[in-house]
């Protein structure tokens, strides 16, 4: 508004850049860095594996490698995927949650941001050296095993390296960050008033948890949800690292595609799979909130009989 | 069905095939003539000062800033690496695979702008890699300690006048097992595949690499691996999807692990066992066994990739490492046969321990086979690939 | 609330604190005890991380001469240093537009940036390499751009992706928080548009834009995957020497240089912090900045 005042007395000459246009520099290199490689790994997946040395040909293109895709080895793989991700985020929940509601609310303000900070701070050794620290807690003649042994409580070294229990751990650990984060924002946003007022009204503190506390920091809770389940669906160094021949999971799967089978048509199309189950279950447990969120609602909905005129 | 002797032909013309024959190979009794002969006789007499010959590249070229190999792990001795930058000026850098799809999958992918100068394939993968233009050809008369190989290591059917690789080393695969958990004998592959689904199961390693995978259930039948018959490799299949749920890890350096605690049997190449041997603080509770009734023979290569930017680097080393000495105290590292003349009875005379482990008896040599890149390989590697999806879980 | 109420219910609160904080600690000990191990297993004098031999320097001695390690420890500062530049100058500007000259396009182009952040990094890796391959030019061999080598090209396009997404949230989250009448006072002052932008917009943004830099530093040095399946012989950054080691042998210099890396990172951060604490934010503001502004 006032720009355009200022724009009319100098006399509108200057012609005026477009909305975006401070935004093209990075339109442009996201479009040409990510979208257009990602769309041409889509295409890859209509393709198939000439010969051995050949890695793609697309003269033919096809839903055949979709197929191959669709092969029951390989859902399995992508059906223990999903579920190690949706134990993980909800054990990433379940854990964060208390944490961050501790930290917004029975901390003192002026200790929160050092608090805050001091999570972050395992977060940023790289991700790669913090799983190796699990890789050696883990480990079999590591500093665990041999305290459990030596104190007598096992008898034969820990064999918890290398399996599918290693990878979930590795997961929830180190997806954690991204859940207690948004939790903390949205908590520490929350007025106190609100509770107070809730106790005021006779509430129980279950109740005004349930009722109050819980529904007010819906939006930090989703934030949550989606900001650890997506790339923990999608990971690969912790299944890699951890997690040996049976904790195998779909990033780990698509990467060998391009690594050792040089088999870019069938890699490329368990991509698109991995992509669109992640989206298909967040689209999934979008409509079961909703659903949940309309019962609720109406379960909640008070009809006030209507106002009757006292006679004076 | 086939012979041991048939084992070599793989891609060489039935011609050549008559000329090659298991016992030739192994035996050394067949000599053939080798190219250049009168600047090698000098430096040979010399081997323990070779390197002073080559010090700050007088009369050869200069040499580049920088060498990068693409490389198997723990496969030379990171002192000679040193002693190379010292000596010549390169300064060395390693990415490691695990298997030769690996390295090949990385190299066709770059598409010769990968920035390697050294890969390492075994000598079957070869024929098609040149085939596919992924290597160079090598100008022999750079690498002057050429003539320092054994014989029966040159001109392979795979690379007949030695025009892309020159021989690294050799060796071949069987187990390594943990007496303290596994009370039962090892013998033969079917004595694997039985401890591995049984007493070991869950807490044994296969070789991340799909052609050893498919040696263990070809080997253990009876059948020849480098069969192309459907039938066979449906076998093969139906066997991998019972195995795997026992498999604990892919795992292609199970050697230091073994001494980790993290296996109680793991499928290994003979050096890397004998690297754990040497990391063992009680070697006697472990125990290396041999593929039997047959194993492989696989040869390493030294070959310049296509596009590599540092050539006469690349050649420096080759040369460098085929210095007898130099060859000798790589062979005390990774426990792999280099092939040089002479190297057995150097390493004899040094002391150095597990050398049963390296140098093999002509008896153990006619059990070796070596492998063919055939029809077939497709299929594996994507049966390689179902097994470990299956794998988990 | 009758009298007998009050103390049943202090007890409670008092349990529901103490359980609430035993869990805080619990936690920390958690997010803890694998960065603990890892220092720990920097003074380990033994050649192989596992196998524990003595108390000692040796790791830190190695991590800081072999002349490997030095080069990837140097490629990926660059690596990073790139990649903060990029992203904080593509993003802040994105972020700006965003906020103060939102249109049709913004919901489009936000699309874009969650799309980035949620795509699985393995499949932004898989797809940069295979398109690197395929557009060569600057990205492959044949480069001609004097002083920098094509895989130091390649791994500032790869690791500025998610970068420039995350400055743009964050420049964006806080100019939204901030009402655009302190510009439009400058505007109504006959400020001409680049004077605002200098005078007032910026100085506004730059706890954000020195918080994003940060971040895109931090996320660039942390980069694993895009770099390993992208990067070039010779242009390879610190993660991918460490994912080299987790598949062969792990030794006590990986632990050392670890450990150095988070201190120099914590040192980094405590700066920034520090001068974001001088421009008058308090602490939780600044951490809520760094963290995408909520």
């Amino acid at each position: 508004m006032a720009q355009r005042v200022a724009d009319s007395e100098r006399g509108a000459r200057r012609i005026r850049a477009p909305r975006f246009a401070m935004a093209l520099p990075a339109w442009i290199w996201f479009v040409f860095f990510f979208t257009l490689p990602v769309l041409w790994i889509v295409y890859y997946s209509f393709g198939y594996k000439p010969d051995i040395f050949h890695p793609i040909a697309t003269d033919k293109l096809s839903f055949d490698t979709y197929h191959e895709a669709f092969s029951s080895t390989f859902l399995h793989v992508f059906s223990q995927t999903l579920q190690i991700s949706i134990l993980g985020t909800a054990l990433c929940f379940l854990i964060g949650f208390p944490f961050a509601y501790w930290l917004a609310t029975r901390v003192a303000p002026r200790w929160r941001g050092v608090l805050l900070g001091l999570v972050v701070v395992p977060f940023f050794v790289n991700f790669l050296v913090r799983t190796i620290g699990w890789f050696i807690l883990l480990s079999p003649n590591g500093p665990v095993s041999s305290l459990l042994q030596r104190s007598g409580i096992r008898s034969e070294p820990l064999h918890l390296l290398e399996t599918r229990g290693a990878v979930q751990l590795g997961v929830v650990y180190n997806y954690l960050a991204l859940m207690i984060l948004p939790l903390f924002v949205t908590l520490d946003r929350l007025d106190p008033a609100m509770r107070e007022a809730s106790k005021d009204l006779g509430a129980s503190r279950w109740k005004t948890f349930r009722q109050v506390t819980l529904p007010l920091s819906a939006p930090g809770i989703v934030a949550g949800l989606l900001l650890v389940f997506i790339p923990l669906t999608g990971d690969y160094i912790t299944a890699l690292v951890l997690g040996g021949a049976k904790g195998n999971m779909a990033g780990v799967m698509v990467a060998s595609q391009f690594t050792i089978a040089q088999n870019w048509a069938l890699g490329a199309a368990q991509a698109v799979i991995l992509i669109a189950m992640i989206m298909g279950t967040v689209a999934v447990f979008a409509v079961i909130a909703l659903a949940i969120r309309t019962i609720a609602r109406a379960n909640r909905k008070i009809t006030l009989p209507p106002i009757v005129e006292e006679t004076a | 069905m086939s012979e041991p002797d048939e084992g070599l032909r793989i891609l060489a013309s039935p011609e050549s095939a008559q000329r090659i024959s298991r016992r030739a190979f192994m035996s050394g009794s067949v000599v053939v003539a080798v190219a250049g002969g009168s600047i090698l006789l000098s430096a040979c007499s010399s081997s323990s000062s070779a390197a002073g010959a080559a010090s700050s590249g007088a009369a050869s070229p200069t040499l580049e800033d920088q060498l990068a190999f693409l490389h198997w792990a723990a496969y030379d001795d990171p002192k000679l690496f040193k002693k190379f930058t010292q000596e010549f000026g390169p300064a060395t850098s390693i990415d490691t695979y695990a298997s030769n799809e690996e390295a090949i999958t990385k190299l066709v992918a770059a598409a010769g702008s990968s920035g390697y100068d050294i890969v390492v394939p075994t000598g079957p993968y070869i024929p098609q890699m040149v085939a596919n233009n992924l290597l160079q050809e090598l100008d022999l008369s750079k690498i002057p300690n050429f003539k320092n190989l054994e014989t029966v290591f040159t001109n392979q059917p795979w690379d007949p006048g030695n025009k892309h690789s020159v021989c690294k080393d050799w060796g071949t695969v069987g187990w390594i097992v943990d007496k303290s958990q596994i009370s039962r004998p090892i013998n033969t592959w079917n004595d694997f595949i039985d401890v591995a689904m049984n007493e070991a199961s869950g807490n044994f390693s296969l070789l991340d690499a799909q052609n050893e995978v498919m040696g263990v259930y070809f080997w253990a039948n009876g059948i020849d691996w480098t069969t192309t018959d459907q039938a066979d490799l449906d076998a093969y299949e139906a066997w991998t999807l019972q195995m795997a749920p026992h498999v604990k890890k892919f795992e292609s350096y199970p050697g230091y692990q073994f001494a980790s605690g993290n296996y109680a049997l793991s499928h290994v190449w003979n050096g890397d066992a004998r690297q754990g041997f040497n990391s063992f603080k009680d070697p006697s509770r472990y125990s290396w066994g041999m593929g039997a009734p047959k194993t492989e023979l696989w040869m390493d290569n030294w070959t310049i990739v296509q596009g590599a930017p540092h050539p006469e680097a690349a050649y420096a080393f080759i040369n460098f490492i085929l210095d007898p000495a130099n060859s000798l105290q790589d062979l005390a590292f990774h426990g792999y046969n280099t092939g040089i003349t002479g190297v057995k009875e150097a390493a004899q005379a040094a002391g150095y321990p597990f050398l049963d482990m390296i140098f093999f008896s002509d008896a153990q040599l006619a059990t070796m086979q070596a492998q063919e890149i055939n029809a077939a390989f497709d299929r594996e590697v994507q049966i390689f690939l179902k097994m470990k999806a299956a794998a988990g879980g | 609330m009758s009298a007998l109420e009050e103390p049943a219910k202090r007890r409670r609160r008092d349990l529901v604190d103490v359980t609430l904080r035993v869990w805080g600690i619990v936690v920390y000990a958690f997010l803890f005890l694998p960065i603990l191990v890892i220092v720990a297993y920097s003074f380990n004098n033994g050649r192989a991380m596992l196998v524990w031999s003595g108390i000692g320097l040796d790791g830190y001695r190695t991590g800081i001469t072999d002349p490997t390690i030095q080069d990837a420890v140097k490629t990926s500062i660059v690596a990073a240093s790139g990649t903060a530049l990029i992203a904080t100058v593509l993003g802040s500007f994105a972020g700006i537009a965003l906020a103060r000259r939102k249109g049709k396009w913004t919901v489009l182009f936000l699309a874009l940036v969650f799309l980035i952040l949620v795509t699985p990094e393995i499949v932004d890796a898989i797809a940069l390499l295979i398109w690197y391959v395929r557009i060569g030019g600057p990205f492959g061999p044949n480069a001609t751009i004097p002083a920098v080598s094509y895989g130091m090209l390649r791994l500032w396009a790869g690791h500025s992706l998610f970068a420039t997404a995350v400055v743009t949230l964050i420049v964006r989250a806080r100019l939204q928080g901030l009402e655009e009448t302190l510009e439009e006072a400058a505007a109504d002052l006959y400020a001409p548009p680049a004077r605002r932008f200098r005078q007032i917009t910026l100085p506004l943004m730059f706890p954000a834009v020195l918080a994003g830099a940060l971040l895109a530093f931090a996320l660039s040095l942390d980069d694993t995957i895009i770099s390993s399946f992208v990067s070039v012989a010779g242009a390879s950054p610190w993660p991918v020497y460490v994912f080299s080691a987790v598949r062969n042998v792990l030794r006590p210099e990986i632990a050392s240089v670890s450990t150095l890396l988070l201190m120099l990172t914590l040192i980094a951060i405590a700066s920034v912090a520090l001068v974001l604490r001088r421009t008058g934010q308090s602490g939780q503001d600044v951490a809520k900045t760094m963290t995408v502004g909520g």
